[in-house]
């Protein structure tokens, strides 16, 4: 039995196909979200690499900001329920799990069976998700993708404020002008997304585990600041960004069966 | 339309349009309205001199501009929508308002009132456990009173003033029994009517609340307990508004079977007794009686107890923490009431309320989240 997960986010979309519950088939991510051609681009792809047909899906689920906005899904499940399972899944020593991902920001803490003891998520405010980096490396001149090698050639970390996305672009900016290095500003960056994911694990008490996933989790540079402010090591998601649309894979498998 | 409908409707009306029930009032009455500001006002004082008192508790989701003049974007949301209000002029038809000083965003308001009606501000001792508390608050309502009756232009009498504690006692004992009666017929009585009845009480006068909620109340009864195959949540916080986020509770059916909203149950929470004392004595000892509230001190911190008990007596299945945007004692309060959850097992979350926004994609996924998690 074949089924699909879809995760509709705010930035991007990304598709699962699950084979019987436990194989994944295919894995597609579209750098596009809600509102765009992002969830269905994302679909074609999948089935196209799965080598399946879209009749041979028995179940789809979908996720994410958008998953309300996807036609074609059988059921809707939130993302903090998808990425609890899909986490899980791939990683079952995990008890707390950090997910940043384009506009929002998440702390979620497991059982020992998986299930959610309790969530934490950011306030309505672009500070400490992944919108904010995308502004920061605008300003700084460069990309998302080089930050975490620019993180790793600083010699000091520029202190930026980690309250508002609006606050700490004008901070950067002072900094660029009073001269500090752009890879020091780049890792201050970094903490100051740490630190708001951080109060989110903290505010639900921190226990190991501790797992990062969503599309910020592929930035080296805010997982080793998260490591340093939690103080403890940090599973990075074998593929951070699809691990909610894994999650609704499965949570379709579980209806599939029921059905 | 059921009688039911009728009278939810009819109270979903007044909720909905406070300005149109005070005209009416003004026109059926001849007399005005005085604006009672959160969080606890001697109302009575108010329907003893023959005026309605109206609830000002900001507005559903209207857009903040002109009180950024006077307001940092961090100053709590209530305040927020009440400073624009008064910039715009909605409360100049008031011909007084009440104004208690329980946090600090109060007291700076309370300074600085840009409409034109005048504003009589009063302070809650916080030390109340002692008996000069009460001497202190009765001075306080005497100051309220004598103020109330010159602007009003209206002799507060004593006898009036016992009639209005006994209608607003009667008042707050038929809510207590609305809340249990809501509990029941969540199939009936959904999160919006639930708040619309809430909500109406504070824009109408209290005996004619008390018997629109009665009837309402014996309508409900004569129905069949139906099996309520959602969750039950008990919620906590200033207030649970707009209605866009109570629909949320209703798509996910999340009943709301208890609550210890300041715009809500804790206004019905404590009566004034009777008792040998005069009618101001009584009201300010009914202040001393009044518990688990943010704004209120208690060094014991009883609130997070108080919620776990509502939550077992009424077979819920979680707390649900309505957290006002900037509201700093409310904020104080939460560690302490989430570790209390957390130790005996009590599901709980956290979603903020904020009166001027008008997306609720975020609200909705922790909503389903926890529903999924319940």
């Amino acid at each position: 039995m074949y089924t699909l997960g879809i995760d509709v986010g705010s930035a991007s979309s990304k598709a699962v196909i699950l084979k019987d519950g436990k194989d994944i088939v295919a894995a597609e991510v579209v750098q596009i979200g809600t509102g765009s051609t992002g969830p269905q681009r994302a679909l074609e792809k999948v089935i196209e690499t799965s080598g399946l047909k879209k009749e041979d899906i028995s179940y789809t689920v979908a996720t994410g900001y958008g998953r309300f906005a996807f036609k074609d899904a059988d059921k809707q499940v939130s993302e903090i329920s998808c990425h609890a399972k899909g986490i899980y899944f791939l990683v079952p020593t995990a008890r707390t799990i950090i997910d940043i991902g384009g506009q929002d920001a998440k702390a979620i803490r497991l059982d020992n069976n998986g299930g959610i003891k309790q969530f934490f998520m950011n306030d309505k405010c672009a500070a400490g998700t992944g919108r904010f980096l995308e502004v920061m490396a605008r300003v700084l001149e460069t990309t998302l993708d080089k930050m975490a090698e620019l993180d790793e050639q600083a010699t000091d970390t520029a202190p930026i404020s980690s309250t508002c996305t609006v606050f700490a672009e004008s901070e950067v900016i002072s900094q660029l002008s009073n001269g500090e290095s752009r890879n020091n500003i780049i890792k201050g960056v970094h903490l100051s997304v740490a630190s708001r994911a951080c109060g989110l694990a903290y505010r639900g008490g921190l226990e190991k585990d501790v797992v990062m996933t969503g599309g910020v989790a592929q930035n080296a540079g805010v997982v080793r600041a998260v490591a340093g402010v939690l103080k403890t090591d940090v599973i990075v998601a074998p593929n951070p960004q699809t691990t909610g649309a894994l999650g609704a894979a499965l949570f379709a498998y579980e209806a599939a069966q029921k059905n | 339309m059921s009688k039911v409908e009728t009278i939810l409707s009819q109270l979903k009306d007044i909720a909905a349009n406070p300005k149109k029930a005070m005209d009416d009032f003004k026109a059926e009455t001849g007399k005005g309205a005085v604006g009672i500001m959160p969080i606890y006002s001697p109302e009575e004082m108010v329907h003893a001199a023959g005026y309605l008192p109206m609830g000002i508790w900001g507005a559903q989701g209207k857009t903040i501009s002109k009180a950024r003049t006077y307001l940092p974007a961090f100053a709590c949301s209530i305040m927020q929508q009440v400073m624009e209000l008064q910039c715009e002029g909605a409360y100049d038809d008031l011909a007084a308002v009440v104004f208690s000083v329980p946090c600090d965003t109060l007291k700076c308001l309370s300074q600085k009132w840009k409409g034109t009606s005048p504003v009589i501000v009063f302070t809650h001792p916080q030390n109340r456990g002692l008996e000069a508390a009460n001497q202190f608050l009765v001075t306080e309502y005497e100051l309220v009173k004598k103020q109330l009756e010159a602007y009003l232009d209206v002799k507060i009498t004593n006898a009036a003033l016992e009639r209005s504690i006994a209608i607003y006692n009667e008042n707050r004992a038929v809510m207590r029994e609305f809340v249990k009666v809501a509990a029941d017929y969540p199939q009936v009585i959904d999160a919006v009517s639930r708040h619309a009845v809430f909500k109406a009480r504070q824009f109408m006068l209290k005996e004619k609340h008390t018997a629109l909620v009665k009837e309402l109340i014996e309508e409900v009864k004569a129905m069949p307990v139906q099996p309520w195959d959602g969750k039950k949540v008990v919620v906590t916080g200033i207030l649970l508004e707009p209605n866009e986020l109570l629909d949320i509770f209703n798509e996910f059916k999340l009943a709301i079977v208890d609550d210890d909203l300041a715009q809500e149950s804790r206004q019905i929470r404590v009566d004034v007794l009777d008792g040998e004392e005069g009618p101001l004595y009584r009201m300010a000892k009914a202040w001393q009686q009044m518990y688990g509230c943010s704004v209120a001190t208690d060094t014991k911190k009883g609130r997070g107890k108080m919620l776990i008990n509502k939550t077992i007596q009424t077979g819920a299945d979680a707390v649900i923490v309505a957290m006002m945007k900037f509201c700093d004692p409310e904020e104080w309060d939460y560690p302490v009431m989430y570790r209390e959850f957390e130790e005996k097992g009590i599901k709980n979350l956290m979603i903020e309320v904020d009166q001027e926004v008008s997306s609720f994609e975020q609200v909705k996924t922790r909503l389903q989240s926890f529903v999924e998690m319940l």
